[in-house]
């Protein structure tokens, strides 16, 4: 097989193409990056900002700055845009968090003051690597929705945290930042060189790439302003929240790339657009859907690994079969790691499993994540998988919070041991227990790293338990004492 | 961290007469960075970036001087500096080889790839050898797992690994002389 850069097998597409995708007009996000199954990932190339310009980019933009930014809220918020970073949280009714701007007598609203926006292309979580093919290949769109939500929000100043591995993209994205510069879309002049005609007038912003420095912990956001603040990357106890308090203490809106990425095109072609996309919740109620596009990033033992662009709401079976030339080996699908390990991992059984905003309730993991499965064959030993896992979060721990700095650790060395033979059946329990007490959702921990680590090592040993069981020493061993006596 | 010292009073402590943050660096600092922000604390990042790409370490020397520039305490650069992974407070090899153990790689093969490391090199993780070109290391997912087992060679991500092709990267290297600039692209 051949392997091009960025991880696809080159070969021709099929041009099986999702049929109501192509109906609304084909992906939204990967338009410019060629993406199995509608081009071949063998063409890709950076987009500079005159092939962005010249294919239709900036339009969504321009639209959104002859709107008021209220009304670019409201349409977002009628998009029931959920955020890609991992939470789901609805992006629209996350910006109304802010403090409501002061109005004048004649209903002119007086300036924010300083705000921030926060980017988050921190992108650590193992299983994980979908906002890498934006800022590889179409900065300017992630700029673009920068700029959109900067005027949604009336926010001045965004930061792009980008983790410090990343040392390509980050160059990537300060190049096409210096072009967005020189193009007038940033800088004093006004976004667009002040082509805003709402009722603010010019609305001018700056944007900056700040570049972590190897700490997974810096994608929890406050953690992420704490790393932008030039601290140690320590979450922070909320509330307040950043909405209201944030970087350097004003408020501060986060949001990830793919997040980001996805305004422009909701702006140009409208919310209604969007919804069609997708799906409704399957559980009823208030439930929020699951609507848009995401890019699913799928690793592990399947043929063509690789980022693909699909509707929430694919079954994972078909995102593996069809897209991904199924398992390697032709063996069989054991179970895959649900968006990222701290969700926790799908078992045998739940092969069909929609990926959508459901996902967690429905099928026992902690949510969607980052809608990167890792998958894994038949021949795959849990245990090890399970001690991999454990050794990430003790390793990633930031160690302010006992229950995770210390269960952490606790749970890495059960792993190992039984993983080497020498546990007793009771220290599956133990690690039962440990995992569940620890976490912000049992209320012990500041940040969810610790949820994390107690999905993960929940659902694998639920769902593998025979496994775990098979290697462990019963914890009764009889022993023959003689007492001396008959 | 904060109380980690020299690890005894009779220890020296590495000095030189010539700043590590030198003057052009105070100047990109001054001119692009520190408008940036709103403290100056937050341009330690940047700061810390510089002298790491530069020398290949933090040496203490350059957190104090760090610490002057930016009128931060030196325990304040030294908390961050500690806390992040990616400076080091040693020295290392001129190369580092950050192989990604995380839960993708592992399943695509990484342990063939640190071992044909370790043998081609002679050294073990988290070792420099003898003749201080190479540095091994293992890192958490490096964000690549579709192109699983992955490797960074300084800042450059090397994909689809394989035993032979990481070998074939220490062997350019060597045969470059070393001289191929260390931390570049
Ligand atoms: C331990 C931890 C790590 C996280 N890492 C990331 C990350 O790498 N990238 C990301 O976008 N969000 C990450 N998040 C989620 C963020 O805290 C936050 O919810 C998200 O960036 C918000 O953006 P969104 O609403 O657009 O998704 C992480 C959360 C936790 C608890
Ligand atoms: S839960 Fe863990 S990672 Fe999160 S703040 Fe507490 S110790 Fe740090
Ligand atoms: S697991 Fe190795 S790059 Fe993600």
């Amino acid at each position: 097989m051949q392997f091009a850069p960025n991880g696809l097998t080159t070969s021709t597409p099929s041009g099986k193409v999702n049929p109501n995708l192509a109906a609304l007009g084909g992906p939204a996000l990967t338009k410019r990056i060629p993406c199995w199954p509608y081009a071949d990932p063998a063409g890709r190339h950076v987009v500079s900002y005159d092939e962005y310009v010249r294919t239709g980019g900036y339009q969504g933009l321009r639209k959104a700055l002859s709107m008021k930014p209220d009304a670019v809220t409201e349409e977002v918020k009628k998009s029931v845009l959920r955020g890609r970073g991992g939470a789901g949280f609805p992006c629209g009714l996350k910006w109304t968090f802010l403090p409501k701007l002061a109005v004048d007598e004649q209903g002119n609203e007086q300036d924010p003051g300083q705000r921030y926006l926060a980017i988050n292309a921190d992108e650590s979580e193992p299983g994980t690597f979908k906002d890498r093919l934006l800022m590889d290949f179409d900065p300017h769109l992630v700029l673009e929705g920068i700029a959109i939500a900067c005027y949604a929000c009336r926010i001045k100043t965004a930061f792009i945290f980008i983790r410090g591995e990343y040392h390509h993209q980050a160059h990537v994205l300060e190049e096409a930042i210096k072009e967005a510069y020189a193009n007038g879309v940033f800088g004093p002049k006004g976004l667009l060189g002040g082509a805003a005609t709402g009722r603010g007038g010019t609305f001018a912003v700056d944007c900056h790439v700040h570049r972590g420095a190897g700490a997974y912990i810096c994608g929890e956001e406050t953690a992420l302003l704490e790393g932008l603040e030039g601290k140690r990357g320590w979450p922070r106890i909320k509330p307040p929240f950043p909405a209201i308090k944030g970087l350097f203490g004003k408020p501060t809106i986060i949001n990830n790339v793919e997040t980001v990425a996805h305004l422009p095109s909701i702006i140009e072609q409208g919310a209604e657009w969007f919804t069609k996309q997708g799906v409704v919740s399957s559980l009823g109620g208030n439930n929020q859907p699951s609507h848009g596009t995401k890019l699913m990033g799928v690793s592990g033992h399947v043929n063509r690994p690789g980022v693909f662009e699909c509707e929430l709401g694919i079954p994972l079976r078909t995102l593996v079969e069809e897209l991904c030339g199924g398992i390697r080996g032709g063996r069989k699908f054991k179970g895959a790691i649900a968006g990222g390990i701290s969700m926790g991992v799908l078992g045998p059984d739940q092969y069909d499993a929609p990926m959508d905003f459901d996902i967690g309730r429905k099928f026992g993991v902690l949510g969607l994540g980052t809608a990167c499965p890792t998958v894994f064959d038949d021949q795959t030993d849990m245990v090890s998988v399970a001690r991999n896992i454990t050794r990430f979060f003790k390793h990633e721990s930031c160690g302010q919070c006992t229950p995770c700095r210390e269960g952490s650790g606790w749970l890495y060395q059960i792993m190992c041991r039984i993983e080497q033979g020498e546990a007793r059946t009771k220290d599956l329990d133990l690690a039962l227990e440990i995992a569940t007490s620890m976490g912000s959702m049992p209320g012990t921990t500041i940040c969810g790293l610790a949820d994390g680590n107690n999905w993960a090592v929940r659902t694998i040993m639920q769902k593998y338990r025979s496994e775990f069981e098979a290697k462990v020493k019963p914890t009764f061993v009889p022993v023959k004492v003689s007492v001396g006596a008959r | 961290m904060a109380w980690i010292t020299k690890p005894s009073a009779t220890t020296k402590v590495e000095k030189r007469p010539e700043p590590y943050l030198t003057a052009s660096m105070k100047d990109e600092l001054t001119r692009t960075y520190l408008p940036r922000y709103e403290t100056k604390h937050a341009a330690l990042l940047p700061a810390l970036h510089m002298i790491q790409h530069e020398y290949g370490w933090v040496p203490q020397q350059a957190m104090l001087e760090v610490a002057e520039f930016l009128s931060l305490p030196p325990s304040e650069v030294i908390d961050t500096a500690s806390f992040y992974e990616e400076y080091w407070l040693k020295p290392k090899g001129k190369h580092l080889i950050s192989v990604c153990r995380s839960i993708a790689c592992e399943f695509c093969g990484h342990e063939a790839i640190t071992q044909a490391v370790k043998d081609r090199l002679g050294i073990d993780v988290g070792e420099t050898t003898d003749d201080g070109m190479f540095t091994l290391i293992e890192l958490e997912c490096l964000g690549s797992c579709g192109t699983a087992p992955v490797a960074l060679m300084n800042e450059e991500l090397l994909e689809c690994l394989t035993p032979q092709a990481v070998v074939k990267a220490i062997d350019e290297i060597y045969a470059g002389g070393g001289k191929k600039h260390s931390h570049g692209h």
